[in-house]
Formats: structure tokens, C-alpha cells, sequence
């Protein structure tokens, strides 16, 4: 198991110095640089010489590239051209949003896809089974903007159960009760669009393992012992197939960061995922450096997450 | 004696496509799905011959969200112009931006998975690990920058950008097969009949896995379509001029639109939908024939 | 000088592990193999499953990478893969073993049987079709069928292709990897008569790869018996059948079965016996850790795996 961490380890490090210089070339590429943000518009040529030649904008890429990283260690990201302040200042105050919008968005992708996948599996080939196997193959199909654009419009404009836009209700009082069951209250329709969609996964992939297990030795074994139906789903079946989807959420973390981009855009939430389409937007490309780096570190991070939680669940991974 | 051998050659055993489509006419739904997808592209092909697109972008100020009528018949958007043609200029470019995508993203995989497959060692485990450094990019993030900071940005270099990081699928498929398929005698016999690697990669395997490359290519196009879609939803898709059916999409970002002004944004959300679900039931029954053809040897 | 001369050949595969995935061990799937074929002869390679008779054959032509030791062919060093000429590869030629995976399933018998050609000769498509035409008259396989897909040919039809697209480019050695194991009974000796039939006609030298004693004793000038990697015995097809000196090849002659019913009494004592004598003398023919020894001569052909005296 340690060497399988180890070495899992191993191809992280690698991955996290790929996307840091790709980030960077594409921070290279992009107009302006770490004075842009900064500076008067009345300095002359060449004060803005000496600044540039005391940041270090003038030395080869790669010790740019290293006072760059030394940076991001340190916690600086660089200065916003938009809000004339610190990026790291910029995104924690979006990043308490997104978080919730996933932990919303996991919560219930699990609450629905473990019922659906259950029962589908149990019952296959029950109307109830083709009904959620016919969601499934839906929504495998649907992109998620086009849904969220229908949950929005039925259950926030037409029937108006759900907020349309914002994280919060305008006046609240932070730190108050009100206050965070209202940022709860706007982040359910939102974080449900996400769920409904990413479901799909996990459901379809429920349903042909627990077909799968139903006919193998163990389990008629276990019919044969006089087990009943329900002990032998709960004991047997649902610890075989539930487990591995516990590590799911790793890889989730991908398709969950796509999912909020296009949500917090529909919804109008202020998370990461509108600040970086309203950043790219405004030319504000600290903030979308710092993003794009953010995003992919999670990336990667959940991987290693769910690959090593994989790894503890099912000994044959480790093998290769 | 040449009369004989030129009959012989009429009498072709079925290709691999051959037995494919007729499975594909078999299955009623992916039939109809197939039979669809061959109208709508027709249809949008052919219209957008006679709508002229300039005057279809163009700005009327005098016919703001006009509902459908007669002169519109799905009506106009906030700035005056025909939903209807949108669509079908929007539909073409969707499909056409789709397929293009995936034939380049597809013809790059292709190549990819097939040398790290068939070389295997110490080039194999270096290209998957270029794979697996592709696959934890965030990549919606990536292109939209990519897009953003594209000097003359145009159809062909948004495909390029889009099948950039769109190739890692179908490249490690291709592999895994490819691994497969070098271990067989017959490619080995071609080793030793003096055939050069290049020629064995392209003359013998490459025939033995193109059921695989069909269905996979296209699975892709469906999800192509969607990714092509989703960005020109966020606006980092076409040109602003050239409509697509994410743009009519993206209309509907504004709340009078979506609430009030459902001919402006349904029909496109309907066509997306029909057109990624037959294109998915088209490759979905590809699949099941190239895997029954397996089990049948 | 000797036409095929292969001296103390070595293939091992590493075994991958560790942290790193570096190579901790090897398996020695061929560990010190010495012979030397005259042209026009048939040499018989024995042994069992995982013996390295097959990788031994696979190492020479090319399809395996050569660990140490040297191959000689016509004087010339072709041991390193890059030795491996164009015209090396003309000269040696393969068998394969599955008829029914060594021929491309997407390919017309005209492209399988071409390959080599086009690879070697620039003919026009008339006089490449009239070859693969004539091929197929040599193998007995009917030459209008030159459009049919492999999956249309009985086994012993596709081995005859097989054999056709080898002899295709004139080849001087053919390296045959059991090439009769796959099929039936009643086709074996048709193939195996007519490869005996060729060799005759073209001057052929074989490679005969096998673990089918009876076949090598139809086939076979010379024989040496393998296992786990190392000669057991080598010597004339006489000094095998009629002089065997080591227990292993002793055994595995007993295991010939015999089709005469009248005979199953005593053949079956017979293999008792030798079966006994396996256990009982184990440890005088093989090391400790169950290798054969070393070669020592015991007549001017003949030479068997045993300790070194004193």
C-alpha cells in the first residue's frame, strides 16, 4: 500500500510542475504584466523602467518563472488589475461560495444517485429501472447549461420556489442565522442543476455492478444459506458496490469545477467560476492565471485523492 | 483464367463499415436517429445555401423580441434578428465545428495511441504519462484562455484549440488496443516478412481496429457538439458573427429572455439535445454490433 | 563454416518492481544454447511449455531482443537487431504456430501472401498476382481463391498460406514454431509431408520448433531437447531415439503414445518404471536449483547435460 502512495506520489509532483509551467507560458502569453494593475497612468517611461527592472520583469523566463513559484508558495498570486488588490483577496472572497456550491452539489449528487442506483440495480428490468435508466440516458446526453437553464426557469421563474440569482438575500447581516440559511437557500437550486446531471455516473455505474454482483457465487450462496432478500442487498451487495464510490469524489472534482462555471454563470453566483468568465472578460488576467492554476492543482489533487482511496478499497489497483 | 479471377474480385467479403451499418439499420432506434441526423444536416446545409448571413446578423432595431410570425417565423432576438435563420446557420455550424473537432482531435489520438501501443516500453510509458498530464488539466479553462488570447481567431483555429486538449480519450483507447493487437501473431509475421514499423502500424493493425476508431469517433462527435456548444454558451466560442447554438443559448442568460422569450432560446436547447442524443444512439448501436461481431470471432 | 551457427545465446525478460518499477530480476527464458545447423538439414528443437524452444527461434529471426551470446548466419553476426539486415530478413523466414492469428484477418489472401513480395520486389499488379498464384499452386491451395478472407480457409488451409507467403521471397531458413500443433490430427502429417516435399525442392533449411516428439522423429536429422531455458541432450535423431543418456529425454520418449492396443500393458510398466527412475536419479541430472548441467560429449554427436566428472 505505501508504495503504491509512493509511488501514486510520485507522477503528482511531476503533474503540478506541468500545469504550473503551462499556466505560466499562458501568463507569459497574456498582455500586460505584474505592473499593469499596479500603476498611475501619469508615470513616464522610464520610472516605469526602474519598476520594472526592481520586480525583476526583465530577467530570463526561468528565474521569472522561479520568483513566480517562489511567490504562489508564499501565498502571492499577484495583484488585481480589476480590484486593485491582491488576487489571494480577490478569490478567497469567491472561494467560500464555490466551496459550498460543491459541497451542496456532492451532497446530493450522492443523496440521489445511491437510491436510484440502488434501486435500479435491485430491481433491473422493472418499469421503476427503465424509468431511471431512461433519466440516466437522458442526462448522459443533456449538457449542463441546457439543464440548468430548465431548472432555473421552472423552479425559479415559473414556480418561484428558488432564488434566480446571487448567493445571498440583499441586507442580510453576516454572521447572523438568516444570513447563512439564505446563502444555503441560494445555493441549492444551483448546486442541484450540478447534482442532477452528475448523477448519471455514478448511477449507471451502480446498476451494472450490483447486476453484476447478483450473480455471483457469494451471493446465491448466501440466498442458498436462507438469507433474506433485504439482508443479503444490505450486507452483501451494498458493501461491495457502494464502497468504490466513496472514492469518486476525487475525479468528480473536474467535471464539479466545469459544472460550476456554467451554473454560477446561469445562476448569477458569485463563486470562482463566474469571477474567472468575468475576469477573462475584463482582461483582468492575474486573476485568471491564478484561477486556471487553482482549478487544475484541484484537479489533480482529487485524483491522487481518489486514486488512493481507490487503492485502499480495491487491493487489484494497487497490482498495476 | 483472367475472366475467372476478375469475377472473384467483384464478390468482396463486407468491410468492417458494411457489417457495422447493417447492424446500425437492425436497430429501429439508432435507424431513426441515423435517418434524422441525414435530414437535419441536409436541411441546414441546404437552407443556409439560400439565407444570406449577413442580413440574418444584422441588427434591426425597428423588430426587437418580436414573437413568432409569419415574417419570423420563430420570431427575432433583442436585436432584431431572425431566430430562425440563426438556428439553421447555428445548427450547420455546430455540426460542422463538431465534426471537425473530432476529426482532428480523432486523427491525432489515432496516431498517438497507436505508437505508444505498438512500440510499448519505455515510449509507451512516456507518452501516457504526456496523457496523463493532458487529462488533469482543467481544460474548459484552458481553451477559453487559449481562445481569448488567439490573435487572428477564426473556425479552423477554435477546432485546433478544442481538439488540443480533446485527444487523450480516444488516444489511450487506441492504445490499449493497439497493445493488444502487436502482440498477434500476424503483426509479428510481418516483422519478419520485412515490413518497416510504419507500414505494419498503418497496413495491419490499423484495419484490424477501425470498428474501435468508428464507434469511438463517433461518441466523440456527440460530445464535441456539447463541449462546442457549452463554450459558445460562455461566449468563448465562434466569432460574434457566426451564430452557433450555444450563442442562441446564451441568450437566454438574460432573465426576460428566459422567463418571457422562449422562442429565442427552446429551440435551440431542443435541437442540441435531439441532435447529442441521435448521435449518441447511433454510436451506442455501433458499439453493440462492433461487439457482437467480437463475441462472433 | 556452418550455415546457422548460434553460440551460447541468452534471452531474459526482466522482472519489474520496487518503487521505481526497475528491473529487480530476470526470468532466463533462454539461458547458454549452442548449435549449429547445416544447410539443408531439419534441426528439431523439444521441450515442453515455457522451455524457451519458441523464444530461442523468435531470438534468431529477430522478434526477440538477444541478451548475450552470438548468432552467425553465413559467417555474417547477426545477433544485434540492427545486424538484422534487409536481406537477413529475406533469407530467414517464420512458421507461426496459430494459423488462425498469423494471418490478418482484414486481408485478402493476395495481400497476405503479397506482403512479403511488395516489401522486396517492385512487380506490377499483374505479375505480383501471377506469383501469389503460383504460391498457392505450390501449397495445394486452389489459386482462384486469392479474394477470400482468411476466416473462409480451414486451419490446415491457412497454415498452407502461411507457408506460401514464407516461401514467397526464396528464403534459405525457416524458423517453423510448432507448426502443426494447432491443427487437426488427420491434417498434420498432410502439412508436415509437404513441408519435407519443399524442402527438397527449394533447398530448404528448417528450424523445427516442437514439443510433439513423433513429429520430430519424422522430421528431424538433428534434435536437442530443452528445459527451463538449457539443453538437456542434443544429438542425431538416432542418438535420441535409440541411445537417450539423459532421464528427462528418457521420459519424455516413454511418453509417445503407442497405437497398438496389443502394447498398452507393457508400455504402461515402461513408463512406470521410467518414472521411477525420474525420482530416484533427480538429483544426479539435474542442479539445485532443478537446471540441467552443462553439455559433455559422449560421442561425436552426441552430447547430454550431466555433472562434470570427478
Amino acid at each position: 500500500m505505501w508504495k503504491f502512495i509512493v509511488r501514486r506520489l510520485l507522477i503528482t509532483f511531476p503533474q503540478i510542475v506541468f500545469l504550473s509551467v503551462l499556466v505560466f507560458i499562458m501568463a507569459q502569453l497574456m498582455p500586460g504584466d505584474a505592473l499593469t494593475g499596479l500603476i498611475d497612468p501619469t508615470i513616464t517611461q522610464e520610472a516605469l523602467e526602474i519598476q520594472r527592472e526592481r520586480l525583476g520583469l526583465n530577467n530570463p523566463w526561468y528565474i521569472q518563472y522561479a520568483d513566480w513559484v517562489t511567490g504562489l508558495v508564499q501565498g502571492d498570486l499577484g495583484q488585481s488589475y480589476r480590484f486593485k488588490t491582491d488576487v489571494t483577496a480577490v478569490i478567497s472572497e469567491r472561494l467560500n461560495n464555490t466551496v459550498l456550491l460543491s459541497v451542496v452539489a456532492l451532497v446530493f449528487t450522492y443523496l440521489i444517485a445511491i437510491p436510484l442506483g440502488l434501486i435500479s440495480g435491485r430491481y433491473n428490468d422493472s418499469p421503476l429501472d427503465s424509468a431511471i435508466t431512461g433519466y440516466t440516458y437522458l442526462g448522459f446526453a443533456t449538457p449542463i447549461f441546457i439543464f440548468a437553464l430548465v431548472i432555473l426557469w421552472i423552479f425559479g421563474y415559473q414556480l418561484g420556489w428558488f432564488p434566480t440569482s446571487g448567493s445571498v438575500a440583499p441586507g442580510m447581516q453576516p454572521g447572523t442565522m438568516e444570513y447563512y440559511l439564505s446563502k444555503l437557500n441560494h445555493s441549492l437550486l444551483p448546486g442541484i442543476s450540478i447534482a442532477l446531471i452528475s448523477v448519471v455516473g455514478t448511477v449507471q455505474y451502480l446498476r451494472s455492478e450490483i447486476v453484476d454482483t447478483k450473480q455471483k457465487d457469494f451471493i446465491i450462496t448466501a440466498r442458498a444459506k436462507g438469507a433474506s432478500e433485504n439482508r443479503v442487498y444490505n450486507r452483501h451487495i451494498f458493501r461491495n458496490s457502494v464502497l468504490p464510490i466513496a472514492a469518486f469524489f476525487g475525479w468528480e472534482i473536474t467535471s464539479l469545477i466545469t459544472g460550476t462555471v456554467f451554473v454560477e454563470r446561469i445562476f448569477g453566483y458569485p463563486g470562482m467560476g463566474l469571477l474567472f468568465l468575468e475576469s477573462i472578460g475584463q482582461r483582468d488576467f492575474s486573476v485568471v492565471t491564478a484561477l486556471t492554476l487553482l482549478f487544475g492543482i484541484a484537479s489533480i489533487l482529487g485524483a491522487l485523492l481518489s486514486d488512493i482511496i481507490l487503492g485502499m478499497v480495491d487491493p487489484r489497483i494497487r497490482i498495476k | 483464367m483472367e475472366a475467372n479471377t476478375a469475377k472473384i474480385a467483384e464478390q468482396k467479403s463486407p468491410s468492417s463499415l458494411n457489417i457495422l451499418l447493417r447492424e446500425l439499420v437492425r436497430d429501429k432506434l439508432a435507424l431513426v436517429s441515423l435517418i434524422f441526423l441525414i435530414l437535419i444536416t441536409a436541411f441546414v446545409f441546404g437552407i443556409s445555401l439560400f439565407l444570406n448571413q449577413a442580413e440574418i446578423v444584422t441588427v434591426d432595431l425597428f423588430a426587437i423580441n418580436e414573437p413568432p410570425s409569419d415574417q419570423f417565423i420563430l420570431g427575432t432576438d433583442y436585436g432584431g434578428r431572425d431566430v430562425f435563420g440563426q438556428l439553421i446557420i447555428g445548427t450547420r455550424n455546430s455540426l460542422a465545428i463538431g465534426f471537425l473537432v473530432t476529426v482532428i482531435s480523432g486523427v491525432f489520438g489515432i496516431a498517438f495511441g497507436v505508437v505508444s501501443g505498438y512500440f510499448g516500453g519505455h515510449i509507451d510509458n512516456f507518452m501516457m504519462r504526456i496523457i496523463d498530464f493532458f487529462m488533469v488539466l482543467p481544460f474548459l479553462m484552458i481553451i477559453i484562455v487559449f481562445v481569448t488570447m488567439t490573435p487572428s481567431y477564426d473556425i479552423f483555429t477554435f477546432a485546433v484549440i478544442m481538439a488540443a486538449f480533446n485527444w487523450m480519450g480516444i488516444a489511450r483507447l487506441i492504445r490499449s488496443k493497439a497493445l493488444q493487437e502487436k502482440e498477434l501473431d500476424y503483426a509479428q509475421a510481418s516483422k519478419t516478412l520485412g515490413s518497416s514499423n510504419f507500414s505494419i502500424i498503418f497496413k495491419q493493425v490499423l484495419p484490424n481496429i477501425t470498428s474501435l476508431i468508428i464507434v469511438t469517433m463517433t461518441l466523440n462527435l456527440a460530445q464535441n457538439i456539447g463541449i462546442e456548444s457549452g463554450l459558445s454558451f460562455l461566449g468563448f466560442g465562434f466569432p460574434e458573427d457566426t451564430p452557433s447554438l450555444g450563442t442562441l443559448l446564451a441568450y437566454a442568460t438574460n432573465p426576460q429572455t428566459l422567463e418571457f422569450r422562449w422562442w429565442i432560446w427552446v429551440p435551440a436547447a431542443v435541437l442540441i439535445l435531439l441532435l447529442m442524443l441521435s448521435v449518441r444512439n447511433v454510436g451506442e448501436a455501433l458499439r453493440r454490433a462492433a461487439d457482437a461481431r467480437q463475441r462472433r470471432g | 563454416m556452418a550455415f546457422l551457427d548460434v553460440k551460447d545465446l541468452q534471452v531474459y525478460f526482466p522482472i519489474k518492481g520496487g518503487i521505481l518499477n526497475r528491473t529487480v530480476d530476470h526470468i532466463r527464458a533462454v539461458d547458454g544454447v549452442s548449435f549449429e545447423l547445416e544447410q539443408g538439414k531439419t534441426y528439431g528443437l523439444v521441450g515442453e511449455s515455457g522451455s524457451g524452444k519458441s523464444t530461442t527461434g523468435r531470438a534468431i529471426i529477430g522478434l526477440e531482443d538477444v541478451t548475450s551470446g552470438q548468432v552467425l548466419f553465413n559467417g555474417k553476426d547477426v545477433t544485434d537487431k540492427k545486424a538484422k539486415t534487409k536481406d537477413f530478413r529475406k533469407d530467414v523466414q517464420m512458421i507461426f504456430q496459430d494459423p488462425y492469428s498469423s494471418l490478418n484477418p482484414r486481408k485478402r489472401v493476395l495481400d497476405i501472401v503479397a506482403e512479403p513480395l511488395r516489401n522486396y520486389e517492385k512487380l506490377s499488379k499483374l505479375e505480383e498476382r501471377k506469383r501469389v498464384q503460383e504460391l498457392l499452386d505450390i501449397v495445394n491451395v486452389s489459386s482462384d481463391s486469392i479474394f477470400k478472407y482468411p476466416h473462409e480457409f480451414s486451419g490446415g488451409q491457412r497454415q498452407r498460406i502461411g507457408i506460401a507467403r514464407a516461401i514467397a521471397l526464396k528464403p534459405k531458413l525457416i524458423i517453423a514454431d510448432e507448426p502443426v500443433s494447432a491443427l487437426d490430427v488427420s491434417v498434420q502429417a498432410q502439412v508436415l509431408n509437404f513441408l519435407q516435399e519443399i524442402q527438397k525442392e527449394l533447398n530448404l533449411t528448417y528450424l523445427f520448433i516442437s514439443h510433439d516428439l513423433g513429429v520430430v522423429k519424422h522430421m528431424c536429422d538433428n534434435i536437442s531437447i530443452m528445459y527451463k531455458g538449457r539443453y538437456v541432450e542434443q544429438g542425431s535423431t538416432k542418438d535420441i531415439f535409440e541411445n537417450p543418456q539423459h532421464i528427462y529425454t528418457k521420459r519424455l520418449i516413454a511418453a509417445i503414445p503407442d497405437i497398438d492396443p496389443k502394447n498398452r500393458e507393457r508400455q504402461f510398466k515402461f513408463r512406470q518404471e521410467i518414472a521411477k527412475e525420474y525420482r530416484e536419479s533427480y538429483d544426479r541430472y539435474f542442479d539445485g536449483n532443478g537446471l540441467a548441467f552443462g553439455l559433455q560429449s559422449i560421442s561425436s554427436t552426441h552430447k547430454v547435460a550431466l555433472p562434470e566428472k570427478g
